[in-house]
């Protein structure tokens, strides 16, 4: 059950009652902003908080228990806090641990300790919302203090209840399964990690107090059709969660409390938008085609385990690369076991079955990941020991590797792929050392795994020309596009003085992407785009029309992909293509690709124009 | 049922530290412990840093201790000893 502010929302909006009821309760308010996003929805608030975490008022069966869970959590905190305290005395003596010292006696405080129990059992609420609410009011009395030293003290009882509401719930003190549909985050800024943990068919829209239409989250929102308006002043100190919204991302404006004639005069526009979220959904539960009925595969690039989450909401037909440097970075013995690999991986096949999962094996230079003397003065930049070649050297951690992959694959849907191939050596070294640890297992347990497909990343020159000889020893090929074009231009993404260079549309890098499309269809071989580059719409029909059928790409793109390829014909593209072939600068690319790929697609793309030529470097 | 009357005398007043020590202070002993500024009404537990430091009691401020119970004399010693060494503070 779940209850904000009273009141208890309806899907059906519609119903006067509730309008009636809404009109008595609260005035109208307008708040101007920046429309980053199109359409006019309505919902309920919920508001956020600075790290994008909101504390609603749940009602809870069991209070004893939550009392328990409230009392838990405090002795952790205070546990934690010890265990702090020991250390700073150590390092800083015990003048300056003192502060701690205060922190725990805030942790012990019998008043506070009971209006926390007495909220929980009076109001039957979770911990969450109890603790807020104390927080709240204690903080409010502090501010009101005339001497600035005591009036500061309100820090240290927010860095308290913060320790203590971690320890409750981490990060995601509510489910999104406990909320109910029809929300519209009301936050100062909503990060795109913050857009993946969230439920997108209760989300309507967005009205953010930061961000601008390049932003990162303008993007997503366009991309997931969620109305946003963003660059609100001060709208959350006005809204509470269960205010009712309007958000009208034509006009860059929201609407709190919206009178029943406003409403009654947006009825239309707010119908005729649709019902957003589940309307991208239910299309997305197709299979993408295009329009002539071509199957396309839009496959997730994902890293962090959340990204998992997001992977599988927007339907994507796979995971196209997984990045597996996050499991290597910082790690304390220098590696992960095969034991901890494993479980990575594993997880991934079976979440994505029965799609398939390609897993990348490790694509860093050694600075990051080995603390081995024999690597120590290696110059690890984009030209040195990095990729597949750090692999055949540090064979220990490769092996590693290679064993959790194999024994990940117990259902057949894990594919490898090698970064960063610039000789068909390395790809004949990686075979027998997949071959020796095949032996070994077999040895040692008499296990036999089933066969990895291996793919190989195009993303040096040398691949490219040389792909008629790659190819034919693996299964598989993926086009690095980010570093291909780096490679092919020269530009060092990193230089902002070349950023200028570094140009998607440069007439040799699709020449580049023309002949790996070519050669890999005429030897049979799937090749999949696993750059950023295919979530631009313009880039994806122009991909389509080189022949590439498989995309990878950030998973929260894949829904406003897979609507703009189901609005183009394969013919259609190929024309684009071809003549896309026959530009010499990339600005002329540009001008001609958006003017036809626009003609052709009702969806409005105009946002990813901006993108486009962002991208470019020319603004 | 004992009462006490206490000048701050420390120069940074009851502020965290002080705070601390006089609820670690007051926290040995079963007795009740209340305390109020002499300018306001309001009473406070002793016990209770959050309170305490609502108190806002700088330098010169002056205080009144209510202490029952079965301790309430070594309760009240501690407390008037504490104030006279300006909380072990280096002046």
């Amino acid at each position: 059950m779940w209850v904000v502010g009273g009141i208890n929302c309806e899907t059906d909006w519609i119903r006067e009652e509730r309008s009636e009821y809404l009109m008595a309760s609260k005035p109208e308010k307008v708040f101007k902003g920046n429309g980053v996003s199109p359409g006019v929805v309505f919902g309920q608030a919920l508001r956020l908080d600075n790290r994008n975490r909101a504390f609603v008022k749940m009602h809870v069966e069991n209070v004893e228990g939550e009392v328990r869970r409230f009392l838990k959590a405090v002795k952790q905190s205070r546990e934690q806090l010890a265990v702090l305290k020991n250390r700073l005395e150590k390092k800083i003596g015990s003048e300056h641990s003192v502060i701690l010292d205060t922190h725990i006696l805030i942790l012990k405080d019998r008043a506070l300790r009971g209006e926390i129990l007495e909220s929980i059992r009076k109001n039957r609420a979770n911990s969450e919302w109890a603790v807020m609410q104390a927080m709240d009011r204690i903080v409010r009395a502090y501010e009101s203090l005339e001497d600035e030293y005591f009036r500061e003290r309100h820090n240290d009882i927010v860095d308290v209840m913060e320790r203590v509401l971690l320890n409750l719930s981490g990060d995601r003190p509510f489910s999104w399964e406990a909320l109910p549909g029809d929300l519209i985050v009301v936050s100062h800024d909503f990060s795109p990690s913050a857009f993946a943990t969230m439920d997108m068919q209760k989300v309507r829209g967005l009205a953010l107090e930061s961000g601008g239409r390049t932003s990162h989250t303008a993007i997503l929102s366009r991309g997931l059709r969620l109305p946003a308006v963003m660059g609100i002043r001060d709208i959350l100190s006005c809204i509470n969660t269960g205010d009712t919204l309007l958000v009208d991302g034509d006009d860059g404006q929201v609407i709190v409390n919206p009178t029943r004639k406003r409403l009654g005069r947006m009825r239309d526009r707010i119908e005729a938008f649709g019902t957003t979220a589940e309307y991208i959904l239910a299309k997305s539960e197709q299979a993408t085609r295009t329009q002539d009925g071509t199957k396309v595969s839009l496959r997730a690039n994902t890293e962090l385990p959340y990204e998992l989450e997001a992977a599988k909401r927007c339907r994507a037909e796979g995971i196209g690369l997984f990045r597996s440097e996050f499991l290597f970075f910082g790690h304390p013995r220098g590696f992960p076991s095969v034991k901890e690999q494993h479980l990575a991986y594993s997880n991934l096949a079976q979440e994505m079955k029965p799609h398939t999962v390609a897993i990348r094996t490790l694509d860093a230079g050694s600075e990051k990941v080995f603390k081995n003397k024999d690597f120590a003065d290696n110059d690890s930049s984009s030209m040195g020991l990095r990729g597949i070649r750090l692999s055949l050297k540090a064979k220990d951690a490769f092996r590693t590797q290679i064993e959790a992959i194999l024994r990940s694959n117990s259902d057949g849907n894990v594919e490898i792929v090698l970064p960063m191939v610039s000789t068909v050596e390395e790809i004949w070294q990686t075979k027998s050392v997949i071959s020796e640890v095949r032996e070994k297992i077999l040895k040692a347990s008499g296990a036999v795994f089933k066969d990895c497909p291996i793919g190989a990343m195009i993303e040096v020159p040398a691949a490219v020309f040389s792909l008629e000889v790659l190819a034919k020893e693996v299964d598989f090929i993926c086009v690095g596009t980010n570093d291909l074009i780096q490679y092919m231009l020269a530009v060092d993404r990193g230089n902002p003085q070349v950023a200028y260079l570094f140009q998607p549309l440069h007439p040799t890098v699709l020449q580049c992407l023309s002949r790996i499309a070519e050669v890999a269809a005429k030897l049979n071989k799937p090749a999949r785009i696993c750059g950023e580059i295919s979530s631009n719409p313009f880039f994806a029909v122009l991909l389509l029309g080189m022949g590439y059928t498989e995309f990878s790409m950030n998973p929260l793109s894949i829904p406003a992909i897979r609507r703009v390829l189901h609005e183009v014909s394969i013919n259609d593209s190929v024309k684009i293509a071809e003549k896309a072939l026959g530009y010499s600068t990339a600005q002329e690319v540009c001008d001609f690709l958006t003017t036809a790929v626009t003609e052709l697609v009702k969806t409005d793309l105009s946002y990813h124009v901006q993108e486009l030529i962002a991208s470019d470097g020319q603004t | 049922m004992i009462s006490l009357s206490v000048e701050v005398e420390n120069s940074l007043g009851l502020h965290a530290r002080a705070a601390a020590k006089l609820v670690q202070t007051a926290s040995r002993f079963s007795s009740n412990i209340y305390l109020s500024r002499e300018d306001a009404d309001q009473r406070i537990d002793s016990k209770s840093i959050l309170g305490i430091l609502m108190l806002a009691a700088s330098k010169g401020t002056c205080l009144a201790f209510f202490i029952e119970g079965k301790d309430e004399i070594e309760a009240g010693e501690a407390i008037r000893r504490l104030f006279k060494s300006k909380f072990g503070e280096r002046e």
